[in-house]
């Protein structure tokens, strides 16, 4: 902060930095990226408009008002502004602390402020609680409750993000973290220690991902250690609004990787890789900087460290048939990588890499984006599953848990023929035995 | 105050969604994207048709609203900033190509399509829209109309008016009008098609723009040369120029604005050197490979630090592209970006560096300098804090004395993003107080009750625009 900080009409705690608004200077570049405005084609819908609401907040000539906080939980904070934004402004992460402001200006009523504080508080900072709260479910499905369920239309009777919730869920597994041992030994010349970040969404709905993730790090000469204690990296409550608890998850996570002696820390999870690669910026005021610099140096995304360190290929299968690649906008716009997970396919053997036109366009899910504007999402859903459909792909390849239910969930609605892949499923069905 | 039933009808006419009156909407409506203009409308209005664009007039004309038309807002001159409030009329959801006539190569279009898009479906058609703002991504064509937008392509190509073959719009008295059309040869009566091209929404609201097309240029090549020294870059596009080749594209950058650009596209631009220039010449093959052996010469004759030639058709794109981003990614330097368009014949474009480099040391101010160099459109763009006066201050007082340079050698305070609210003073200097009187006449004559976009251009009868203006600054004295 310059010599003004002001901050206007915020509240002081967790406030915007008045230099970010500043930045902006209303080229509209951004305008044309952005998935709400295509939707809305209005103003405060767009990022020019939204970093212009939160500018008139700090300059005091607007109230922190109930549109404000519409707008910040409107945006899908998926950062394709960031990306296009000559001037560096990062409107995503201004509507992130809006978010938060938002909680601080519109307190919830005593139910809804339990609800949210059981979820984030308590069961999304306690593995072994989220991992038990998923054993009802599973019974449900194992039961078949779920084909009653799907094919009576009683969801039809609930809330409309209920049903959408239900037919998001894929057919589970048992947890992940639990079955996996802490250390894995690398296979042939070991190349180095891999911490494996394990997210809380990979072990509980895609635990056959994260398993191919380590398979293929210890076949690729990394001994990969998976703390059994890692906790949720946060981003679900930076998407929330609740930068508190994040910032303590965060503290837990930066010390319990930085003891583990790993020369890298790794992740399958784009959303757990672009909070990870945040907690220099959330934690700022709360480590110490060093810490934080030799943390931030050793996160990688999965696919950013395999393209870095040079797959080794040797002894690959054969996988004949086409894929085509919908980018994770945590993964390209908050992280930048784009060519990587593309180099680590078209290294696949058999495989053919098809592009799908606007591959980095969101694909509506955005945490709980896509549950709370279930219209809304199921049309910029509908603009990605017409450019998967155009590329006529055996395989739809993601890299992002969120991504990938929703794109299954689309794939399924639309009676579309593609599987819905993670890229580490591609990569582990090329890699033997 | 608009009224509550005004609002009601406008609702009926133009349906809820189109309707915005809520403090938030209004907030973000009353800018551009020049720095420090920004007032609130009262109402804001997405007609979706020429009738309702009517009956919004017909209303805001009943509750005595100024009626600011606007497209994406991405004007440098405040053209579209409501600055006595009144009704916003926002064009971006008419964007409907209408036809594109592959018999007489024009097409008609809507005015709230984006430029991008409407160079694209013609190119699907193989067809060249020649005009391309450097905000082609987002910018429309009724703004670009309305602004006579430029570019990167004037210099070969020339600029939207050279493109405008007819208009259809409404005049502030609700009359329809249309003017020009396809025909390519017309002197029908006063040519009042090119008044209202550049226009700045004072005189009609444009509905509908018939443009013309030509066929593409077959080959094209292009060139990046850099500089040890601003001035010679400036010499290198004067001897281009003499040496009797026009290519369509000829733009500069100076250090400061490589710099920026490269913090963002990280393309590999040489943050060391002072100055760079992106030819391109475009044309038939034969003479294309000729003229550009000519600017190799060229470049070798004077000097050029390296001379690099673009390998593929997406390399030069990405060049070009990188060069789009000049103003945004000077932004990244300070709070505030101050950008003007001083224009000079090219034969002085040597001198103006050096008049901006003199000036910004005399005045103690971070300036990065970019534009179109071919014609001799120049954006001195003053990199400062609004919070701070006394930059600002000197700010002004910097492009005071460039402008009564730029004026003394011929030049205009505005080659492309118009007077609007900017450049008004400047506007006066230039075309005298008689000129200044002509325009005003013109202006009463469409618009006797000056109920359209008032306050731009020039100062009309009740003048008091200024105080109209919110705390801040304004961008000149």
């Amino acid at each position: 902060m310059s010599h003004t900080d002001s901050l206007g009409n915020f509240r002081p705690k967790d406030a915007p930095e008045y230099e970010d608004v500043l930045q902006c200077m209303r080229c509209g570049f951004c305008l044309p990226t952005c998935p709400t405005y295509a939707l809305t084609g209005r103003e405060r819908s767009s990022p020019r408009g939204r970093v212009a609401l939160a500018r008139a907040v700090a300059e005091k000539k607007l109230e922190f008002t109930g549109a404000v906080k519409e707008e910040a939980f409107f945006c899908l904070d998926c950062r394709a502004c960031t990306t296009a934004c000559p001037s560096g402004v990062k409107a995503g992460e201004v509507m992130e602390v809006c978010r938060s402001q938002a909680h601080a200006f519109y307190p919830l009523g005593a139910m809804g402020k339990t609800f949210r504080e059981f979820i984030l508080q308590r069961m999304l900072v306690s593995p072994d609680l989220l991992e038990h709260s998923m054993l009802p479910t599973r019974l449900y499905q194992r039961l078949g409750l779920q084909w009653l369920v799907r094919h009576l239309g009683i969801l039809k009777l609930g809330p409309d993000w209920m049903a959408k919730a239900e037919g998001m869920l894929p057919s589970l597994e048992k947890p992940l973290r639990p079955q996996l041992p802490e250390v894995v030994p690398a296979q042939g010349e070991k190349r180095g220690r891999v911490g494996f970040f394990l997210g809380c969404v990979m072990t509980l709905l895609y635990p056959q991902v994260s398993r191919q993730t380590v398979r293929v790090l210890s076949h690729q000469g990394y001994e990969v250690v998976t703390p059994k204690a890692t906790k949720c990296c946060g981003a679900p409550h930076l998407s929330e609004g609740d930068r508190q608890t994040a910032r303590e998850l965060a503290l837990f996570n930066l010390d319990l990787f930085l003891s583990q002696e790993v020369d890298w820390i790794v992740t399958d999870c784009a959303g757990c890789g672009a909070a990870l690669k945040e907690y220099e910026e959330i934690l700022a005021e709360d480590a110490d900087h060093h810490r934080l610099a030799l943390f931030r140096a050793k996160v990688r995304d999965i696919s950013e460290f395999l393209a870095a360190e040079g797959l080794r290929t040797e002894g690959m299968k054969e996988v004949r048939r086409s894929v085509t690649y919908h980018e994770p906008c945590h993964l390209c716009h908050a992280q930048g990588i784009s060519n990587q997970p593309r180099q680590l396919l078209k290294a696949i053997p058999g495989l053919e890499l098809r592009e799908m036109a606007e591959s980095s366009w969101c694909c509506g899910s955005a945490a709980t984006w896509g549950l709370k504007y279930s219209e809304e999402s199921r049309q910029v859903l509908d603009r990605k599953l017409q450019n998967v459909t155009a590329t006529k792909a055996d395989i739809l390849v993601t890299a992002n848990p969120g991504c990938q239910l929703q794109l299954a969930w689309g794939v399924r609605q639309a009676d579309m023929p593609q599987e819905v892949r993670h890229l580490m499923e591609i990569l582990g069905e090329a890699i033997p035995d | 105050m608009i009224s509550k039933t005004a609002i009601k009808h406008l609702k009926e006419k133009l349906g809820e969604k189109n309707v915005l009156h809520e403090k938030e909407d209004l907030l973000v409506l009353g800018y551009d994207s020049t720095p420090g203009v920004h007032h609130l409308p009262e109402v804001v209005v997405y007609p979706t048709s020429t009738e309702q664009v009517l009956a919004a007039m017909e209303i805001a004309a009943r509750e005595g609203l100024p009626l600011v038309p606007r497209g994406s807002g991405t004007g440098l001159s405040g053209g579209s900033v409501p600055v006595r409030g009144g009704m916003v009329l926002t064009l971006t959801r008419m964007n409907r190509i209408l036809e594109i006539d592959e018999e007489n190569l024009t097409a008609t279009m809507e005015p709230g399509v984006i430029t991008l898009d409407l160079f694209n479906a013609v190119a699907a058609k193989g067809l060249f829209y020649p005009p391309d703002p450097g905000s082609q991504k987002i910018s429309t064509i009724g703004g670009n109309v309305a602004e006579n937008a430029g570019g990167l392509r004037g210099l070969k190509y020339g600029v939207t008016r050279d493109y405008v073959m007819g208009l259809k719009g409404i005049l502030p008295d609700r009359s329809l009008i249309t003017t020009g059309g396809k025909s390519v040869k017309d002197v029908a009566g006063y040519g009042f098609k090119d008044l209202l091209v550049g226009s700045e929404g004072t005189l009609g609201i444009i509905t509908e723009v018939t443009v013309k097309l030509v066929p593409p240029p077959r080959d094209k090549r292009t060139f990046l040369a850099y500089f040890n020294d601003v001035r010679t870059a400036g010499e290198a596009v004067s001897r281009i120029i003499a040496a009797r080749i026009i290519p369509s594209t000829m733009e500069i950058m100076d250090r400061v604005t490589i710099n920026c650009v490269e913090d963002y596209v990280n393309i590999g631009l040489p943050r060391q050197m002072a100055a760079l220039l992106l030819i391109e010449v475009d044309g038939h093959p034969a003479p294309v490979a000729e003229e550009a052996a000519e600017v190799r010469r060229v470049l070798e004759q004077v000097k050029a630090a390296e001379i690099h030639v673009a390998e593929t058709a997406e390399q030069a794109a990405s060049l070009a592209a990188a060069r789009r981003t000049a103003l945004s990614a000077l932004a990244r330097v300070s709070p505030t970006t101050l950008l003007e368009d001083a224009t000079v014949p090219r034969s002085r474009l040597a001198e103006t560096f050096g008049e901006i480099e003199r000036l910004a040391a005399k005045f103690k101010l971070k300036v990065g300098t970019f534009g179109h160099a071919g014609d001799g459109n120049l954006h001195p763009t003053v990199l400062c804090d609004e919070r701070n006066h006394d930059e600002m201050e000197r700010a002004h007082a910097f492009y005071n004395e460039l402008y009564e340079k730029v004026l003394d050698w011929g030049g205009t305070v505005s080659g492309e993003h118009g007077i609007g609210l900017a450049k008004k003073e400047y506007l006066a200097r230039q075309i005298g107080a008689g000129g200044v009187k002509v325009m005003k006449r013109i202006k009463q004559s469409f618009d006797p009750e000056g109920i359209l976009n008032p306050g731009k251009i020039f100062e009309d009868q009740d003048s008091g625009a200024e105080q109209h203006l919110e705390e801040g600054f304004r961008v000149s004295h």
